[in-house]
C-alpha cells in the first residue's frame, strides 16, 4: 500500500464523520443539514475504499458504489421535500418545525 | 336408630332448600305447611331413634355414625358424625317436639304476611341448625351447628325488613353472638392443641385435669354459653330480639336456641369438672341473671319483653344446675321450661294477634275477659313458671335449687339466691297475668279486639297452645326426684350428676319454694288484681335495665369509634391515602420533568441520538 | 521516492477534505457551503485514487460532482438567498457544548473501535493485482457476487425518481391552484 497506513484512514474517516455530525447538529437550515449528511456518508466511503484495498477485494468498493447510489435517491427525495416547503413559504429553519412538542 | 337420626336432622334441612328453591312458584301456604309437616316428621323420627334406643339396654344406648371425613388436615380428621344418645335424644324431642307445636302455630300467625315463604324457610334452617348442633358427634359440628342457629336467629329477629329497630336487634344479637363464637373457637383451639381431637369421647380423655389449660378451655366454652344463652354479661341481645314476630321469640329466644347454651355445658361436662372454677362462675352468674332478670321484669311494660326476661331468668336457673353440676334437673327444667315458656309466648301471641300487634300491656290490659281460652292457658303457664304444685315448673326448678346445697357454703348462697328469684317469679308472672288477663278490657282493646271468626285465633294456633297447656300441666310428673326419676336414670351413663341434694333437703326446698312462690303471686295480685296497694314507682334502675346498655356504649362503641377515628387520621389519611397521593405526585412530577426533553426540535432529537450512539458504544465496548 | 509523492499528495488532500468539510458546516450563505462541499467531493476522489479505486474516483466525480451537487446548487439558487446565522452566534449553548462533545466522542470511539476490534487485520496490507479496482473488476463483482445489491439499488433510484416526480408534481398542483 502506498502512502499512509490505514490508521491514517481511519483517523480521517472519523474526523469527517464528526465533522459532519456537528454540522447535522449546530445548523438550522435544513439545505446545510443535507449537505452535512453527505459529508457523512462520504466518510464512510472513504473508509470502506480503504479497507477494501487493504484487503485487497473489490467487496468494499462495491459497498461504497452502492452507497453512493443511495445517497443520491436519498437527496433527491430530501431536495424535493425542500422545494416543497419553500414553494409553500415555510420558513426554512428546523427550529421553527416544532409540532412534534410533548 | 342411625337412620332415624339421620332423617330427623335432614328433613328440616331438605324443607328449608325446597321452600327457598321453589320460590314463588309455590303458594304461601303450601311453604308453611311443608314447613310444618316436615319438622313434625323430624318429630316422628326421633321418636322412632327414641323407641328404638330405649329397646337396648343402658350401656349401649349411644350410638355414633359418621358419614364421612369432613375435615382432614394433617394428623387431624374430623369427621361428618351424628351422635345420638341418651342427651341428644331428649334434645332432639324437645326441639322437634315443641319446634313443630310451634311452627304449627305460626301457619296461623303468619298467614297473610307477604314473605310468608321466606319465614317458614328459615324456620326449617333453624330447626336444621339447632338438631345439628344437638346432634353433632363432634365439637366442630356443635360448633357449625351453633353458628347456624346464630345466623337463623339473626334472620329471623330481622324477618320484618322494614322496621330499623328489628334490622338493630338482629345485628345486636348477632355481634353479641359472635363474641361467644369467638371464645368458643378459642376453646376449639386450645383443645386441639392438647388433645388433637375434637370428638367428644377423645376430648374427654385427653383435656388437661385442672391447671390454667383447662380453665382457659372451660371458660372460651362458657363464653359461647353465656353469649347464646343471653346471660350476664351477654344477656342484652335478648329483650331486643323480641321484635321478631311472636312463634321466632317462642321458639328461638325460649324454648330451643337460648337453651344452647345450657346443652353445652352439660355435654362437655367432663370439661367443666375439670375447671371447677369456671363450673362455679357458670352456676354464680346464672344466680346474678336470675336476681337481675327478675327485678327488670317487674317493671316492663311490653308483654314479650316481660316473657323475655322472665326467660332469661329461668336459664339463670338451668346455668345455676348445670354449673353445679345437677345435669339432669338442669335437663328437666330445660324441658318444662320449652313447655310452659313456648306456652306463654304463643298465647301473648293469641292476644297481640287479635289486638292489632299491640304490645303494650297497659293498652292490652283485660283482654283477658274477651279471650277466655288464652286467658285459662296462660294462667296454667305462669303457675308451672312459678313453680306450683302440680304443673311442670314446680317438679324441675325446685331440683334444681335442693341440688344447690350440696355444694358447700357458695352453694347455700346460691340457694339462697334462687329463693328469692322464686318470688320475684311469682310477682313479675302473675303481675302480667293480674294486668293483661283480669280486669275490665282497657279502652283501646274493647276498640281494636277482633275475633277471627268467631274464635279467638286462627284454629291453628288454638291447638298448638292447648296442646302446650296440658304438657304444661303434665309433663312435670315425669320426674319428681325424691319419689321418681326416671329422667335421672335415662342421662346417667351420660351425665352423672355430681350434685344431688337429698330427700329432706328435696323437700324442704319444694314447700319453701312453693310457699315463696304463692307470697309472691299474693303481692302481685294485692298490686295488680284487687288494686289494694298502689303501684310503687318503678325504680329508674330496673327501668334502665341495669344501665348495661349504656355501659357497653360507652365501652364497645365510644371506644370503637374513637379507635377508628384516630387511626383514620393517624394511619390511613396520611399514610395510605399519602402514599397513593405520592405515587401520583411522583409520576406527574417526572413526567413534567421528561417532557422537557420533548421540545420538538430536531436538532435536540439529533444530539439525544449521536450523545445515545456514543454512550452505547461505550457500554458495549465495555460489556465484551 | 514514489512513497514520499504519495504522502505529499496525500497530505494535500486530506487536509483539502477536512477544511473543505469544516467549511461546509460553518459558512452561513448555503451557496457557499455548496461549493466547498464540491471541493470535499474532489480531494475524496483523489484519495480513492491513491487506494487504487479508479472506477469508483470516477464515479464519485461523475455521480456527486456532476448530479448531486448540481441538484442542490440548482435549489439553493431556486430558493434565493435565505442566509443562516452561524449556529455560535448565540453564543455558547447546551446545544453545541453537547454537539461539540458527541461528535468528539464519536471521534474517539470509531478510533478505538476500529483499532480494538480489526486486531492482527491492521497490519497486513495485501498485495494487489493491476486490475484491482478497475471496471473490469468491479462489474465482474457487481454481476456474479454481488448481483443482488446492483438490482435492489437500481430499484432504490427508480423509487427515489418517482418520489422526486411526485413531490414535484404535487407542488405544481397547488402552485397552479394558487395563481
Amino acid at each position: 500500500m502506498h502512502g499512509p497506513e490505514i490508521q491514517w484512514y481511519v483517523v480521517l474517516s472519523g474526523m469527517l464523520f464528526a465533522t459532519g455530525a456537528l454540522g447535522v447538529m449546530l445548523r438550522r437550515n435544513p439545505l446545510i443539514i443535507l449537505l452535512s449528511v453527505e459529508i457523512m456518508l462520504n466518510s464512510a466511503n472513504l473508509l470502506l475504499i480503504a479497507m477494501s484495498r487493504l484487503r485487497g477485494g473489490e467487496d468494499g468498493q462495491i459497498f461504497a458504489i452502492s452507497v453512493m447510489a443511495v445517497a443520491a435517491s436519498e437527496v433527491v427525495v430530501g431536495l424535493g421535500l425542500i422545494v416543497a416547503m419553500g414553494r409553500r413559504n415555510v420558513e426554512l429553519d428546523v427550529d421553527k418545525l416544532r409540532t412534534l412538542r410533548g | 336408630m342411625a337412620t332415624a337420626s339421620w332423617v330427623c336432622l335432614l328433613l328440616p334441612l331438605a324443607s328449608a332448600i325446597a321452600i327457598t328453591a321453589a320460590g314463588t312458584a309455590i303458594p304461601r301456604r303450601i311453604a308453611a305447611y311443608v314447613s310444618t309437616l316436615t319438622t313434625m316428621g323430624a318429630f316422628v323420627a326421633a321418636i322412632v331413634a327414641f323407641a328404638d334406643m330405649a329397646g337396648k339396654s343402658a350401656p349401649h344406648r349411644g350410638a355414633a355414625t359418621t358419614s364421612w371425613t369432613w375435615l382432614s388436615a394433617g394428623p387431624y380428621h374430623f369427621g361428618l358424625t351424628l351422635l345420638t344418645d341418651q342427651l341428644s335424644i331428649v334434645m332432639m324431642l324437645i326441639v322437634t317436639g315443641v319446634g313443630s307445636l310451634i311452627v304449627a302455630y305460626s301457619v296461623g300467625y303468619m298467614d297473610g304476611e307477604d314473605e310468608e315463604r321466606r319465614f317458614f324457610a328459615y324456620m326449617s334452617l333453624f330447626v336444621f341448625s339447632m338438631l345439628l348442633l344437638v346432634q353433632g358427634g363432634n365439637l366442630l359440628l356443635l360448633l357449625a351447628g351453633w353458628g347456624m342457629v346464630g345466623l337463623s336467629s339473626y334472620l329471623l329477629i330481622g324477618y320484618y325488613q322494614e322496621r330499623e329497630s328489628a334490622i338493630k336487634a338482629a345485628k345486636k344479637a348477632f355481634v353479641m353472638n359472635a363474641f361467644g363464637d369467638a371464645t368458643m373457637a378459642l376453646a376449639l383451639f386450645l383443645l386441639i392443641q392438647h388433645t388433637g381431637k375434637l370428638d367428644y369421647a377423645g376430648v374427654f380423655a385427653g383435656s388437661p385435669h385442672g391447671g390454667a389449660v383447662a380453665n382457659l378451655i372451660a371458660l372460651g366454652l362458657l363464653g359461647g354459653a353465656v353469649a347464646k344463652s343471653a346471660q350476664i354479661p351477654l344477656h342484652t341481645w335478648l329483650p331486643d330480639a323480641m321484635e321478631g314476630p311472636t312463634p321466632v321469640s317462642a321458639l328461638i329466644h325460649a324454648a330451643t336456641m337460648v337453651t344452647a347454651g345450657v346443652y353445652l355445658i352439660v355435654r362437655c361436662h367432663p370439661l367443666f369438672e375439670n375447671a371447677y372454677v369456671i363450673a362455679d362462675l357458670a352456676a354464680g352468674l346464672g344466680a346474678a341473671t336470675l336476681l337481675m332478670a327478675g327485678l327488670i321484669a317487674l317493671v316492663q311494660t311490653d308483654i314479650k319483653r316481660v316473657i323475655a326476661y322472665s326467660t332469661m331468668s329461668q336459664i339463670g336457673y338451668m346455668f345455676v344446675g348445670a354449673g353445679l353440676g345437677a345435669y339432669p334437673n338442669a335437663m328437666f327444667h330445660l324441658m318444662t321450661h320449652a313447655f310452659f315458656k313456648g306456652l306463654l309466648f304463643l298465647a301473648a301471641g293469641i292476644a297481640i294477634h287479635a289486638v292489632v300487634g299491640e304490645q303494650d300491656i297497659r293498652k292490652l290490659a283485660g283482654v283477658g275477659k274477651l279471650m277466655p281460652f288464652t286467658k285459662w292457658v296462660f294462667l296454667a303457664g305462669s303457675l308451672a313458671l312459678v313453680g306450683i304444685f302440680p304443673f311442670a315448673g314446680f317438679f324441675s326448678k325446685d331440683a334444681i335449687i335442693a341440688a344447690a346445697l350440696d355444694r358447700g357454703w357458695y352453694g347455700d348462697v346460691i340457694y339462697a339466691a334462687c329463693l328469692a328469684g322464686a318470688f320475684l317469679t311469682g310477682i313479675y308472672a302473675f303481675r302480667l297475668f293480674f294486668i293483661v288477663f283480669t280486669g275490665e278490657p282497657s279502652a283501646f282493646a274493647r276498640e281494636h279486639f277482633h275475633a277471627h271468626h268467631g274464635q279467638e285465633g286462627p284454629i291453628s294456633m288454638l291447638w298448638t297452645v292447648g296442646a302446650l297447656g296440658v304438657l304444661s300441666v303434665v309433663g312435670g310428673l315425669l320426674q319428681f326426684a325424691p319419689i321418681w326419676h326416671p329422667l335421672t336414670t335415662w342421662l346417667d351413663p351420660v351425665d352423672h350428676p355430681i350434685a344431688e341434694a337429698t330427700s329432706t333437703q328435696e323437700w324442704v326446698t319444694s314447700a319453701l319454694a312453693i310457699l315463696i312462690g304463692l307470697a309472691g303471686i299474693g303481692v302481685a295480685w294485692t298490686m295488680y288484681g284487687a288494686k289494694r296497694i298502689k303501684v310503687p314507682r318503678a325504680v329508674p334502675l330496673f327501668e334502665k335495665k341495669f344501665y348495661w346498655d349504656e355501659l357497653y356504649d360507652v365501652i364497645w362503641y365510644r371506644m370503637g369509634d374513637l379507635v377508628a377515628r384516630g387511626f383514620y387520621a393517624l394511619v390511613e389519611a396520611p399514610l395510605i391515602g399519602g402514599s397513593i397521593a405520592a405515587v401520583t405526585g411522583v409520576v406527574g412530577l417526572g413526567s413534567r420533568e421528561l417532557s422537557v426533553a420533548q421540545n420538538g426540535l430536531v436538532r435536540s432529537y439529533v444530539l439525544a441520538l449521536a450523545g445515545g450512539l456514543a454512550v452505547l458504544t461505550v457500554v458495549f465496548l465495555a460489556v465484551r | 521516492m514514489a512513497n514520499f509523492l504519495v504522502w505529499v499528495v496525500w497530505f494535500f488532500a486530506a487536509f483539502a477534505c477536512l477544511a473543505s468539510a469544516l467549511a461546509v458546516v460553518s459558512f452561513s450563505n448555503p451557496f457557499y457551503s455548496a461549493l466547498a462541499l464540491i471541493g470535499n467531493l474532489a480531494s475524496l476522489a483523489v484519495l480513492y485514487l491513491v487506494l487504487s479505486g479508479e472506477f469508483v474516483a470516477a464515479g464519485q466525480v461523475l455521480v456527486y460532482g456532476g448530479a448531486v451537487m448540481v441538484m442542490f446548487l440548482f435549489v439553493i439558487a431556486y430558493l434565493g438567498d435565505r442566509t443562516d446565522e452561524s449556529p455560535w452566534s448565540g453564543g455558547p449553548s447546551w446545544q453545541i457544548v453537547g454537539a461539540i462533545l458527541a461528535g468528539g466522542a464519536i471521534l474517539a470511539e470509531v478510533c478505538v473501535v476500529v483499532g480494538l476490534k480489526a486486531g492482527g487485520l491492521l497490519s497486513k496490507p495485501q498485495h494487489i493485482g493491476r486490475s484491482f479496482g478497475s471496471p473490469e473488476a468491479l462489474g465482474r463483482a457487481f454481476l456474479t457476487d454481488h448481483l443482488l445489491a446492483f438490482e435492489v439499488t437500481s430499484i432504490v433510484l427508480l423509487v427515489a425518481a418517482v418520489g422526486g416526480v411526485v413531490l414535484g408534481s404535487h407542488a405544481r398542483q397547488e402552485s397552479d391552484a394558487r395563481a
